[in-house]
């Protein structure tokens, strides 16, 4: 029954199976995000409308300099890229852990990246911006080993639950940062904090394209451990899995991506924990599916929550990182009703 | 069993009493004395027995110290009170005001009730008596959603629930401080929980509700004893179970209501004292309960003390030293504690 639903490819030496109704879905998913981005170029507070965006996309040399090509299209393009990154890192974390509840904000990566890209804003504020990944990722790392060592065990509970405890310091300690300092950085790194993406930078947009080629590269080479590493730790170990080195890759993306996505737009939450629950709901499949679901869905939920932040209230923006919180938390309710009689 | 062996921790219970009550005696003194402008203690001594309203000091001993003193202790054993009895009652060591929600649906109600027309504004009683209700609707949802299911309430949805049900209400908070610059100049401070403006006001009216809740407390403390033994032998013992719980719950919420309004949302107090106040009064409810209110008392002072004199030119927040503190304890229980 199953396997007729899936066709061999084969490319040479390489040989792939691939679920074509699966595959349909992610591209009629993928093609449906292109066309929201194009609308997000075309609505906003300015003048510019549906012309200009056509005309910026015919002809990106000449109109560059438009509100369409100074500041939507980066936007647009930084919403992707970190929506993407989010939405596969959680899916690993939640592959990873084994635990449909894991996300990279409630893990402490989110705070161990803010602490660190805030550390940097505040003590050095001519530093250049492509510092700030970097210094979120180290951030980021330490945090991730430090609750891997206090849990002991990466598919309890107890890990999510000492990620949080973990983020509960690390967040006093960026407001005891943000208290002493004076009130006009604060305002800017709280914006900032929120998930903002109005700040953002063309010149951030390559490193973060880069982050996401590495990440989405190191998890799709893990894609097949992963699926092994889902019957559990000792029938991994018995069907000759690295199970070590196969968790530090994952871990490895997942961080990497968290932290470059932080760094570029600030706490965006739940993104890694609605996209691939959204992705089970509406591709299903196995791993590869997750993936290419988690991203293109991760994309166009950070994608909507920043347009409909910037476009509600307008002149006044709401950060796409709020908007996404109260969609996160309806949907953290319905996983733990579902959830009621395990945990 | 001997008698002895009875006695025996019942004595030790109480023999922790005197130290806390020194400690916390300590601690007030360095508190009423440290500051932008150090007092001796004697004038305290004077401004108490002859008040003399041109000296400086004593003015600024019984207008601004003394107060914040007060408030520190009082709002310190309300949380501890209220950490140990929402632990007894739910036999869950990680319940806690803070992580149940309390305090974010206390700011909630608050900063929405600052945002309001100054026509509409609450004066006076009605914020702290908005921010406990806040408290107390955001505490109820959290328990009803936690106690669905065959497991009833479990530390991890009981904390799960928590957090959900928080990182909703902070997120709302967000989204009006942002989009309300005013708002978010009136509460910034009082957000991450500061005592800097804790006057004689907050200090009177949070009396009365709590010696109402405290004496609920000392009512059913002793049945939290037999209590937990489980639902089924208290009720053998012929325990009251769920009246108690109902009681019970009713006073935490009450108390976690008092200390919100009169020094803002503190965290984490009732996490690190009621465990070990349960301890050193092996393991009754009464010792424990007044060890625990004198402890978290004690805690608040400390951490207000600190806060005020780390960095000599700014105030550092009451509420982020305690979640300093706080969430290493919170870390050590996980990581003992859950499976």
């Amino acid at each position: 029954m199953m396997a007729a639903a899936y066709r061999r490819f084969r490319l040479g030496p390489v040989s792939l199976r691939v679920n074509a109704r699966r595959t349909a879905l992610c591209i009629a998913l993928a093609l449906l995000l292109v066309a929201l981005a194009f609308a997000a170029l075309a609505t906003g507070s300015g003048e510019a409308g549906l012309a200009d965006a056509l005309a910026f996309l015919t002809r990106p040399v000449e109109t560059g300099h438009s509100t369409v090509g100074d500041l939507r299209a980066p936007r647009v393009a930084m919403a992707l890229a970190c929506g993407a990154m989010l939405g596969l890192s959680g899916a690993a974390l939640q592959t990873l852990t084994r635990n449909g509840l894991a996300d990279p904000g409630l893990l402490g990566v989110r705070e161990g990246a803010s602490l660190a890209v805030i550390t940097l804003m505040l003590s050095s504020p001519s530093a250049p911006l492509l510092l700030r990944p970097f210094a979120g990722m180290a951030g980021g790392l330490i945090v991730a080993l430090v609750a891997m060592v206090i849990a002991r065990s990466l598919a309890r509970l107890r890990f999510i639950l000492v990620g949080i405890g973990l983020s509960w310091f690390l967040s006093a300690v960026i407001s005891m940062i943000l208290i002493t300092a004076d009130i006009d950085s604060v305002q800017a790194a709280m914006v900032w904090m929120a998930g903002s993406l109005s700040g953002t930078q063309p010149d951030m947009l390559p490193p973060a394209f880069a982050c996401l080629f590495v990440g989405s590269s190191l998890l799709v080479l893990t894609m097949r451990a992963a699926e092994i590493s889902l019957l559990g730790e000792t029938a991994a170990i018995g069907l000759g899995m690295r199970v070590v080195r196969f968790r530090m890759t994952a871990i490895a993306a997942s961080v990497l991506m968290t932290a470059a996505a932080v760094s570029c737009a600030g706490s965006l939450g739940f993104v890694g924990l609605l996209a691939p629950h959204l992705s089970r709901f509406l591709v299903g499949g196995g791993q590869a599916a997750l993936l290419a679901g988690s991203a293109i869905l991760g994309a166009g939920l950070v994608l909507i929550a920043d347009t409909i932040g910037r476009t509600l209230f307008a002149p006044v923006q709401i950060p796409a990182g709020i908007v996404l919180s109260v969609l996160g938390v309806v949907l953290l309710a319905v996983l733990l009703w579902q959830r009621r009689n395990q945990i | 069993m001997s008698a002895g062996t009875l006695a025996a921790p019942r004595q030790s219970g109480w023999a922790w009493l005197l130290p806390a009550i020194g400690l916390t005696l300590l601690l007030s003194a360095l508190h009423l004395s440290t500051g932008a402008r150090p007092t001796p203690l004697p004038v305290l001594f004077d401004a108490l027995t002859t008040f003399d309203p041109a000296d400086f000091d004593q003015r600024i001993l019984l207008s601004l110290r003394l107060p914040r003193l007060c408030a520190a202790l009082l709002s310190g054993a309300a949380i501890g009170l209220a950490g140990l009895l929402l632990q007894s009652l739910l036999r869950n060591p990680l319940a806690e005001p803070h992580i149940l929600g309390f305090n974010a649906g206390a700011s909630l109600a608050v900063v929405i009730a600052t945002a309001l027309p100054v026509a509409l504004q609450p004066v006076g009683l009605a914020r702290p008596l908005l921010a406990a209700l806040g408290g107390a609707l955001v505490f109820s949802a959290v328990f009803a959603l936690s106690s669905a299911g065959r497991l009833g309430l479990t530390m991890a949805k009981l904390t799960f629930c928590g957090i959900a049900l928080s990182a909703l209400a902070s997120a709302l908070v967000s989204a009006i401080l942002i989009l309300d610059q005013e708002t978010l100049e009136a509460v910034r401070f009082w957000l991450v929980g500061d005592l800097a403006g804790a006057a004689w006001r907050e200090v009177n009216a949070a009396l009365a509700p709590t010696a109402l809740a405290a004496s609920a407390t000392l009512m059913i403390a002793p049945r939290l004893d037999a209590m937990a033994l489980g639902d089924a032998s208290a009720t053998g013992l012929g325990v009251p179970v769920r009246t108690t719980r109902l009681i019970g719950l009713g006073a935490a919420a009450l108390l976690s209501g008092v200390a919100v309004s009169t020094v803002g949302p503190i965290g984490f107090v009732g996490l690190i004292v009621p465990g070990l106040a349960f301890r050193l009064a092996g393991g009754r409810h009464l010792p424990a309960l007044a060890l625990s209110a004198i402890g978290g008392a004690t805690l608040l002072v400390a951490a207000d003390l600190v806060a005020r004199s780390l960095i000599a030119s700014h105030e550092i927040a009451t509420g982020i030293m305690t979640a300093l503190v706080g969430a290493p304890v919170f870390l050590a229980i996980v990581a003992r504690r859950v499976k």
